[in-house]
């Protein structure tokens, strides 16, 4: 089984009209054992950018801290937070650094640009950038959620209806997921604020 | 001369898409026609629908060799049916004899993964899943093969349906009208086209209800 898959995960990022949406499931797993199902796997950058790591989690933990690192060299060089795009760039070059003996994760970069215009992106463990206009998955549900997604996305939602739909997405993915789930954790970004919303859902 | 290595499979996967959906008084089954293997497309115009008896409709992905020579053993004892009772099979016999046709190659399975879909005795609408070598259960949907896994999920959200531990058991029907159902099943192949090489060229939907057989066409991506 692949090391991507040890510990099981469901990443699901989308954008709205100036607004983006981005959602995981709760569970940490080794292989099918259940260890937490209070996994945090997106972490918050600064309050108009998010990442969220899947694959395996002692990587994304190890790659967040030194995310954070160079986001806070960034910020007291510079006295301003970092573009998404720039962080993108950033977690690529990162990436890279470790091409023949990567860290096992894959990243999903959500955030609101220059005059909050939305962006999405996730990569490859190696830091292959995929820019998206829709919406990006990445995890052990990531084939549910393409299917998921694909057929209940829509173009320019306001924020309450990319609220729903993700979350509809991400819950009626993981369900068919083994080794991911255990209910969702979704943050929706609008130019004004950022709402936290915990979802409930099957818990086997 | 050193050791030579047989790579040689009896197997091959064309992939495919199946979907069926049973109501309270209609069946509609559907299947893409695009026949493949690897990164080659054989053929854009492959049905994988058949319609075993008056009342019984299969959709089969996997091994398209295989699955023809599944049907050809399930015409042969179909018409040894007709023979003995004089009467079209019904659909949960129809089940039970593919199951049992699948398990009879336990040990060297037909590579086919088959919904079968149609009318029961009191003209429901009756879904059966199965695996390659016949495990099987009757359900409201279903669906298999390539894309099965982008599709179910989306399936599961829209039509909910019922645990089969629940008790009182619960009836596995859809809830959507027959048009519905149809449009449900396009959407579902139009997106599962977006993502899954597999499947794609022209989506077959054949609706069984109490007036009889129809089937429908609907174009998908080519690419």
């Amino acid at each position: 089984m692949s090391i991507f898959e040890y510990n099981g995960s469901a990443l699901v990022a989308m954008v709205g009209k100036n607004c983006f949406a981005i959602a995981s499931d709760w569970r940490l797993g080794v292989q099918l054992q259940t260890i937490a199902t209070d996994f945090q796997k997106i972490y918050r950058i600064h309050d108009k950018l998010f990442l969220g790591l899947a694959g395996l989690a002692t990587d994304a933990q190890t790659l967040y801290q030194r995310l954070v690192f160079r986001h806070k060299l960034y910020q007291l060089r510079e006295e301003r937070d970092m573009k998404p795009e720039t962080f993108a760039s950033l977690v690529s070059a990162v990436l890279y650094e470790k091409r023949f003996g990567p860290y096992f994760t894959q990243p999903v970069i959500a955030g609101l640009s220059d005059g909050d215009k939305p962006f999405i992106c996730t990569m490859d463990s190696i830091g292959a950038k995929e820019l998206a206009k829709d919406f990006v998955v990445a995890g052990t549900a990531s084939e549910s959620l393409y299917g998921a997604c694909e057929s209940m996305f829509k173009p320019d939602m306001e924020p309450e209806e990319l609220f729903e739909t993700i979350s509809q997405a991400l819950l009626s993915s993981v369900d068919r997921d083994c080794l991911s789930g255990w209910g969702g954790h979704v943050y929706l970004v609008t130019p004004t604020e950022v709402t936290e919303r915990i979802l409930k859902g099957r818990m086997d | 001369m050193t050791k030579q290595q047989a790579n040689w499979s009896p197997y091959d996967n064309n992939g495919g898409t199946c979907v069926a959906i049973a109501g309270a008084d209609y069946c509609v089954i559907a299947a893409d026609t695009r026949m493949s293997t690897g990164y080659n497309i054989l053929t854009r115009d492959y049905s994988k629908i058949i319609q075993l008896a008056d009342k019984s409709v299969m959709a089969s992905s996997g091994f398209q060799a295989d699955v023809r020579a599944l049907q050809k053993v399930l015409a042969a004892r179909h018409l040894i049916y007709q023979h003995q009772h004089n009467k079209q099979m019904n659909c949960p016999a129809m089940a039970q004899l593919l199951s049992n046709t699948l398990y009879y190659k336990r040990f060297f399975p037909y590579y086919a993964f088959n919904v079968l879909g149609g009318l029961d005795n009191e003209g429901k609408g009756c879904v059966f899943t199965y695996d390659a070598v016949g495990s099987y259960e009757r359900v409201g949907y279903s669906s298999q093969g390539s894309g099965s896994t982008l599709i179910t999920p989306f399936l599961d959200n829209q039509l909910k349906s019922p645990s089969p531990l629940l008790l009182p058991a619960k009836d596995a029907v859809t809830p959507l009208s027959e048009s519905e159902a149809i449009d449900l099943v396009k959407t579902c192949f139009a997106s599962a086209t977006e993502r899954d090489i597999y499947t794609g060229d022209k989506l077959e939907i054949v609706i069984l209800n109490a007036s009889g057989i129809r089937r429908e066409y609907m174009e998908l991506r080519k690419d």
